[in-house]
């Protein structure tokens, strides 16, 4: 890899997740192409090396952000809202991540992976506060990226 | 990576999908991996903790074993 690719590769993840966290959405390729003055073929070849280096991961299309954690680029059980703005992660470490990442005070949604109940947590810049909610991580840490979407 | 509501939760949830019950890790916990983890995401130096920095993080969180640990074959 060249060094020209690493300073893409940075002007690209700082594009996507400057978008992500304005807009609460995943940019497109023609977005973020336009944020770091590359064509579209260029950011698609940044996306897989961010791949490679853990990320980002892409949906099945090859060209859209599935997970830029804690981001999530498609709706999943786990919302957030902070500053006015709904954010979906990946997963529950990452609906904590959410508001650290942003370095912002967040409203976490999900709810109980057995029973459904409904979790609301308000999360401030000391974390949510007590709570008897647990977390469960089912894939051991050594196999996270085997399949980090099911992780 | 799921919330639940508390351990039996966990372990109803697991027995009802024939999944091993995995360490469980308290709300307390999880903020504390995310306030290390996600601290500088948005900053275009960041990136990913490497092995042995993942072990140090995790247990400084009380999360030891071979569950937490990025390099174990223990698993298969």
């Amino acid at each position: 890899m060249s060094s020209h690719d690493d300073g893409l590769d940075l002007r690209v993840k700082v594009a996507l997740y400057r978008r992500f966290a304005e807009t609460g959405r995943r940019p497109s390729v023609d977005q973020v192409a336009a944020d770091v003055g590359a064509g579209a073929e260029a950011v698609l070849a940044a996306y897989r090396r961010l791949f490679a280096k853990r990320v980002l991961v892409l949906d099945g299309d090859g060209s859209s952000i599935r997970m830029a954690p804690p981001f999530s680029g498609v709706p999943t059980q786990h919302v957030v809202e902070s500053n006015g703005i709904r954010y979906f992660a990946n997963c529950a470490w990452d609906a904590l991540g959410v508001p650290v990442a942003l370095h912002q005070s967040a409203t976490v949604r999900s709810r109980c992976g057995e029973s459904n109940e409904p979790l609301t947590l308000e999360v401030g810049p000391q974390g949510p506060g007590p709570s008897t909610w647990v977390f469960h991580c089912l894939v051991p840490a050594a196999h996270w990226w085997d399949d980090i979407v099911f992780t | 990576m799921l919330f639940f509501r508390s351990e039996e939760h966990v372990r109803r949830w697991c027995t009802a999908n024939r999944h091993p019950v995995r360490p469980i890790v308290s709300m307390e916990q999880l903020w504390g991996l995310s306030a290390i983890w996600y601290a500088t995401r948005l900053q275009a130096d960041s990136r990913r903790p490497q092995p042995e920095e993942m072990r140090r993080i995790f247990g400084g969180l009380g999360l030891t074993g071979d569950f937490w640990d990025p390099e174990s074959d223990r698993f298969g």
